[in-house]
């Protein structure tokens, strides 16, 4: 998939995107929280986790927004630059990602949605992958793809 | 939040918001709403409303991860089609506008992410000022959790739709139980 020349009518399903991978240290939750403005404790409090483990488990835990950004990342760095743009996100979260968790994203077309000119979009399944081989989320992005 | 929190947090603050807002969500939570207490149906304005700054598109962008100068650099985008905006930046918008006011539920400690429905319908341009309408849409339990949604319409000043976020959390069930989380 090229990142210079993307057009709607050269995509086909199941074409796959290359993953992206991010170490969520504390300094990457830190940003987040920063960035979103959520400064829930389970995220930046250190020790309020030891007591709370609201995940139990005695450690931070990266915001699920983190994650779906990561996983807007996916698609963004490939074909941002080509025009396409993502319009709706729908996600699961199903495990918490642990400070210190490398998260690995992957994706592949899903759908294919032809529409009157500059309204066609393709919608990309992803799913995020903690080091222990878990999936700790998946989503389907929807991203509108010049014609 | 700790000395050693703050002062891990302060070195990567850059924008007057990140300054401007509470950095612990335990500070206040008495007068959060909680599950319990939320009427579905009910609807009001945010809090505050979010003017769009470049520093804060700077911000989260670098927040994502990203490294290409579209996304971080302001003056290197401006001749090429003007900066990128993470899709992910709505989450500012929406904590900054809800604050503490409706929809507060959503700085609950003890609150887990089962996941999310956003909607983009125009990216948010410098300049804009946002308004929120926050709308309970639902409660119910689940396997012994109890969720929680509401609708956050946003709106530039000339009323354009700019996205719709439905937030959605599972968070502690009754008032006592959110204050016994804030208090650990």
């Amino acid at each position: 998939m090229s990142n210079t020349a993307l057009h709607y009518q050269d995509l086909t399903l199941d074409q796959e995107f290359p993953p992206v991978e991010h170490q969520v240290t504390q300094e990457v939750i830190d940003r987040a929280a920063l960035a979103h403005l959520d400064f829930n404790p389970v995220h930046t409090n250190i020790e309020w986790n030891t007591r709370a483990q609201v995940f139990g488990t005695p450690k931070t835990a990266g915001h699920g927004m983190l994650t779906m950004s990561m996983m807007a990342s996916l698609i963004d760095r490939q074909w941002r630059s080509a025009g396409a743009t993502v319009f709706r996100m729908e996600s699961k979260l199903v495990k918490p990602v642990k400070v210190g968790t490398r998260v690995r994203c992957t994706g592949n077309i899903r759908e294919l949605h032809p529409r009157e000119p500059g309204r066609s979009y393709a919608v990309v399944a992803i799913t995020a992958t903690d080091d222990e081989g878990d999936t700790v989320a998946v989503a389907n992005y929807a991203v509108r793809v010049p014609d | 939040m700790s000395a050693e929190d703050i002062a891990r947090l302060k070195p990567l603050a850059t924008t007057k918001k990140q300054f401007d807002f509470e950095w612990d969500f335990r500070q206040g939570v008495e007068r959060y709403e909680t599950w319990d207490e939320v009427r579905v149906g009910d609807s009001g304005p945010g809090m505050r409303t979010f003017l769009v700054e470049e520093e804060d598109i700077v911000a989260f962008n670098r927040s994502c991860l990203e490294t290409d100068p579209m996304y971080l650099d302001a003056e290197y985008a401006r001749g090429r089609g003007g900066l990128w905006q993470h899709p992910l930046f709505v989450v500012q918008v929406v904590f900054y506008c809800i604050d503490t006011g409706i929809g507060s539920w959503l700085r609950s400690p003890g609150a887990r992410n089962p996941g999310q429905f956003i909607e983009l319908y125009e990216p948010f341009v410098v300049g804009e000022t946002i308004s929120a309408t926050i709308t309970h849409r639902d409660k119910w339990i689940r396997r012994g959790k109890t969720y929680i949604e509401d609708v956050v319409d946003l709106h530039n000043e000339a009323g354009d739709h700019k996205a719709v976020w439905r937030t959605r959390l599972i968070i502690p069930p009754t008032r006592a139980e959110l204050v016994r989380y804030a208090s650990m």
